[in-house]
C-alpha cells in the first residue's frame, strides 16, 4: 500500500520519462556529430526497427528464441525449486549436494557453452540446457536460503500438526519461503536473457543472438541495433510479466510487508 | 472447575535436559502431573528453561534423562495430539493462508469432510470471537486478535493438551486481560471434562489470576522448586478476584518463592 499522493506519484513518473528521453536526445544529437559507422543515430535505427520487427524472419528469430528462453526457464526454476527444497528442508541433503552445487555456481555459465556445444552440438538441446543450467543456480540458492529462513515457530507448528516430510514442505515451507524465491526467479530471468543471446552467438540456425550476430557481419548495423533494442523490450516485458505473477501470487507478503520497492 | 488429581493426561518424570554432554544442564529431575482438565501455571524468570521444558512435553526435542507420558504412553516425537500456542503470533500463524485456512489447517490429515472441517473451524472461531473474520488475512488483525486465531488453530483438533508459551507477552495490558479472561472461558466451556491447559509465563499476576495450580522453576539448573494449589473461587474476574486477600497472599508466596530461588 503506498501511501505517496497519487500527484507526488505522477511527477516520479513524469520525472523518469524525462530522463529516458532525453538519455534518447543526447544519442541522437551524439551519434550525429560522431557519424560513426557503428554508432547511428537512434531515430535511424527506431526507422530500421519498425521496418524489420514486423518481417517474418524476424518473427522467426522472436519466435525461437522465446521458446528456448521458456522452455531453458521452465526447467532451470523447477529443478532449482525442487532440489532447493529438499536441500533446504534437509541437513542431510544439504550437507551432500552442498559442495558439488557450490562449485558449479561459482563456474561463470558462460564457459560451459563450449562444453555444451562439444556435447549437445549447436541445436535447441544445447541451447536449452545452457539457459536451464543458467537459471537452475539463483533459483537453488534462493530457495535453500528461503526454506533455511523459515521461522522456528512455523517449523514447530507445522511439527505438531505431524504431517510428513513432503507434506510439510509442499503445504508449509514452499509458502513460506515464495518471497525470497521469486528473488530468484527475478534474478534467474535476466540470466536466462543473457544466455539466449550467447547461446544463439556461437551457432547457426535461428533465434534473435543469431540474427544480430548475422546482421553485424552483414555490416548492417541499423538492424543489429533493432534486434539489440528488440531484445531490450523483451526483457522488460518479461520482468514485468513475471512481477505481475508475483505481486498476484505474493498478494498476501505484500498485503503483510507493504508494496515491494522494485 | 478445579479438578481432581486422580487422572493425570501429563506425567513428567524426573526430566533432565543438557544441550552439551559436558554442558551444564538445563533442566534437572523436573517432575510433576497435570491432571484432565486442569489448567496448569508454570512460572519462573527468564533462562530457568521454560521454554526447553515445554518443547519436550511438545515432542519437538528430545530429554536427556527422564520420561514424559502423554495419556500414559512415552512422548518422544511431535504426535499431532498437543497443540502449542507460541508469544510471538505473528511468526506461528500461515500469513499466506486467511483465518478460517489458518485454522482449519491442522485438521487436514483427520480425514473429516469439507463441511465437518468448516464447521469446526467456525465453532472454534466464534469460541474465540472471531466469527466473520474467516476470510480475513492475519495481517488484516491486531495482534490481540491473531493470538485469538492462533488459540482457535490450537483448540481446533481438539488436543488432548494445549501448552502455552508466554502467549499474552506480546500485546498491551487491556488486551491481555481480554486473553486471559478468553483462556479461562475456554477452559470453563470446554465440553467432555474440560481442555487441560499448561500456560507457561513469567508474570506472576497471571499465573494466580488463570491457573488451578502454579508451578514455580528455579533458573539454571530448572528445577520444580514449589507447587501452589490457588483455589481461588470461578469464575474468577479481573478487578474481584485480582483484589481478593487470597490472590495477594498467593502472589506475594509464589513471588517470594521465585525470588529466593533466584538467590
Amino acid at each position: 500500500m503506498s501511501t505517496r499522493a497519487p500527484l507526488t506519484r505522477f511527477r516520479g513518473v513524469l520525472l523518469g520519462a524525462l530522463v529516458f528521453v532525453a538519455a534518447l536526445a543526447i544519442w541522437e544529437a551524439w551519434a550525429r556529430s560522431a557519424e560513426s559507422f557503428y554508432f547511428p543515430p537512434v531515430s535511424e535505427i527506431g526507422r530500421e526497427a519498425l521496418d524489420v520487427w514486423p518481417s517474418a524472419d524476424f518473427l522467426t528469430a522472436v519466435g525461437a528464441s522465446v521458446k528456448r528462453l521458456a522452455a531453458g526457464y521452465a526447467i532451470g526454476a523447477t529443478a532449482g525449486v525442487s532440489i532447493g527444497l529438499a536441500m533446504g528442508s534437509s541437513r542431510r541433503v544439504r550437507s551432500t549436494l552442498g559442495p558439488t552445487t557450490e562449485f558449479l555456481r561459482a563456474l561463470p555459465v558462460i564457459a560451459v557453452v563450449p562444453i555444451a556445444i562439444s556435447l549437445l552440438d549447436d541445436g535447441d538441446t544445447m541451447r536449452i540446457a545452457v539457459i536451464a543450467f543458467g537459471v537452475f543456480f539463483p533459483v537453488l540458492v534462493a530457495t535453500v536460503a528461503g526454506v533455511c529462513g523459515v521461522p522456528p515457530e512455523i517449523r514447530d507448528t507445522a511439527a505438531l500438526f505431524h504431517l510428513g516430510k513432503v507434506e510439510r514442505t509442499i503445504r508449509v515451507y514452499l509458502p513460506a519461503a515464495l518471497p525470497t524465491i521469486f528473488a530468484g526467479l527475478r534474478t534467474a530471468l535476466s540470466i536466462g536473457l543473457v544466455l539466449v543471446v550467447i547461446a544463439e552467438f556461437t551457432g547457426t540456425g535461428d533465434g534473435l543472438g543469431v540474427y544480430i550476430w548475422t546482421q553485424r557481419f552483414l555490416f548492417d548495423v541499423q538492424a543489429m541495433y533493432a534486434g539489440i533494442l528488440f531484445l531490450g523490450l523483451l526483457g522488460y516485458v518479461l520482468n514485468g510479466l513475471l512481477l505481475v505473477l508475483e505481486r498476484r501470487v505474493l498478494a498476501w507478503h505484500y498485503g503483510a510487508i507493504g508494496e515491494p520497492v522494485h | 472447575m478445579s479438578p481432581s488429581t486422580e487422572k493425570a493426561v501429563l506425567r513428567v518424570a524426573g526430566l533432565g535436559k543438557r544441550y552439551s554432554s559436558d554442558g551444564p544442564p538445563a533442566l534437572t529431575d523436573v517432575t510433576f502431573d497435570v491432571a484432565q482438565g486442569e489448567l496448569l501455571a508454570i512460572v519462573g524468570p527468564s533462562g530457568c528453561g521454560k521454554t526447553t521444558l515445554l518443547r519436550i512435553m511438545c515432542g519437538l526435542l528430545p530429554s536427556s534423562e527422564g520420561t514424559v507420558l502423554l495419556d500414559g504412553r512415552p512422548v518422544s516425537r511431535p504426535s499431532g495430539e498437543v497443540a502449542l500456542v507460541f508469544q510471538d503470533y505473528s511468526r506461528s500463524l500461515f500469513p499466506w493462508l486467511n483465518v478460517r485456512r489458518n485454522v482449519t489447517f491442522p485438521l487436514a490429515r483427520d480425514g473429516l469432510s469439507r463441511a465437518e472441517r468448516a464447521a469446526r473451524a467456525e465453532a472454534a472461531l466464534s469460541e474465540v470471537g472471531l466469527e466473520g473474520d474467516g476470510s480475513k488475512y492475519p495481517w488484516q488483525l491486531s495482534g490481540g486478535m491473531q493470538q485469538r486465531v492462533a488459540i482457535a488453530r490450537a483448540l481446533v483438533s481438539r488436543p488432548a493438551v494445549v501448552f502455552l508459551d508466554e502467549p499474552f507477552a506480546s500485546v498491551d495490558a487491556l488486551t491481555r486481560a481480554e486473553l486471559q479472561d478468553l483462556l479461562l472461558s475456554i477452559h470453563a466451556h470446554a465440553e467432555d471434562g474440560g481442555t487441560t491447559i499448561v500456560h507457561v509465563t513469567h508474570d506472576v499476576d497471571e499465573a494466580v489470576y488463570l491457573a488451578d495450580r502454579v508451578l514455580m522453576l528455579t533458573p539454571s539448573p530448572g528445577t520444580v522448586a514449589a507447587s501452589v494449589e490457588v483455589g481461588l473461587p470461578r469464575p474468577r474476574n479481573q478487578t474481584a478476584t485480582r483484589s481478593s486477600l487470597r490472590f495477594l497472599d498467593l502472589r506475594n508466596e509464589v513471588h517470594d518463592v521465585i525470588v529466593q530461588a533466584r538467590r
